[in-house]
């Protein structure tokens, strides 16, 4: 996995306003970041520690942006961190029950070729109102790992942190072609393993 | 029928067939061609309007709406 400086891999939080970056984060690190349910209230980044097996993450939460292409201030903070740790891995958080709009920012982000990971956050609110998300095969699809979370109550948040070290790099070009579904699934290059996806 | 998003009466609901001018900002919040929308709430005076787009409410101003061009799908009786 890149970013390793000595053991410590930074973790970087993307994703669009109001999914629950800074719940998430509280939750992998017992930091106390403000959550409201009010999209743009992390307007600058929080910093924090995860212990996982023997490898330390420092994870920072990072303001909500819609796009790579700053319209504001705490977009540009989202974009500078990008920037600044270009080894980082990212970990693209999703609204459940707005997937559509988040996988626009999570594709956006996989072009830049930085190892992946992606949670679909608040997936108790998306059963709420029957929407289910088929992770295995958005995990086929992107060929990055995804795990569903519910950062209010905890739920997936330990997996996510146990597969923060499988993250990978996705190849924009090789997950349109799984789309077009003229390209088999690299006969196997996307599943690394973890169960999630069923070796698919 | 045709029409420009920003002439949508609130409730009405249409298709979007085309954006015209930079789509960038339109596609991260969510719309794209193909996708359907409903009016919510118009602000008068050239005001900005609301509309659902799946479970997301989006706000834009009127000049933003009026570069989406929308099929308005036929009301229910």
């Amino acid at each position: 996995m890149a970013a390793n400086v000595g053991d410590v891999t930074t973790v970087l939080m993307i994703g669009n306003p109001n999914v629950g970056k800074s719940a998430l984060f509280n939750r992998m690190t017992g930091a106390n970041a403000v959550v409201s349910n009010y999209p743009g209230t992390t307007v600058d980044f929080t910093k924090g520690t995860l212990i996982e097996g023997n490898q330390t993450y420092v994870i920072i939460d990072v303001p909500g942006t819609y796009s790579l292409e700053p319209r504001d201030a705490a977009e540009e903070v989202a974009v500078r961190m990008l920037r600044h740790h270009p080894d980082a891995t990212v970990m693209i958080v999703l609204d459940a029950t707005r997937i559509e709009r988040g996988l626009y920012l999570a594709l956006e982000v996989m072009e830049l070729g930085m190892p992946c990971i992606l949670a679909v956050n608040m997936i108790d609110a998306a059963h709420e109102k029957q929407i289910t998300v088929d992770t295995a095969e958005l995990q086929r699809l992107l060929g990055v790992p995804v795990i569903p979370t519910t950062a209010i109550s905890g739920e997936g948040v330990r997996s996510l942190a146990e597969m923060l070290r499988k993250a990978r790099v996705a190849d924009v070009m090789d997950i349109s072609g799984r789309l077009k579904g003229d390209r088999p699934a690299a006969g196997g290059r996307a599943c690394f393993g973890c169960g999630g996806c069923g070796g698919r | 029928m045709k029409k420009r998003l920003s002439d949508l009466a609130p409730d009405e609901t249409g298709i979007i067939e085309a954006i015209k001018g930079p789509v960038h900002d339109l596609m991260c919040l969510g719309l794209r061609v193909g996708k359907t929308v409903k009016m919510v709430t118009k602000q008068p005076v050239k005001g900005p309007v609301v509309v659902l787009s799946g479970e997301v409410e989006i706000a834009m101003g009127i000049g933003t709406a009026q570069r989406v061009m929308v099929i308005v799908t036929p009301q229910e009786a």
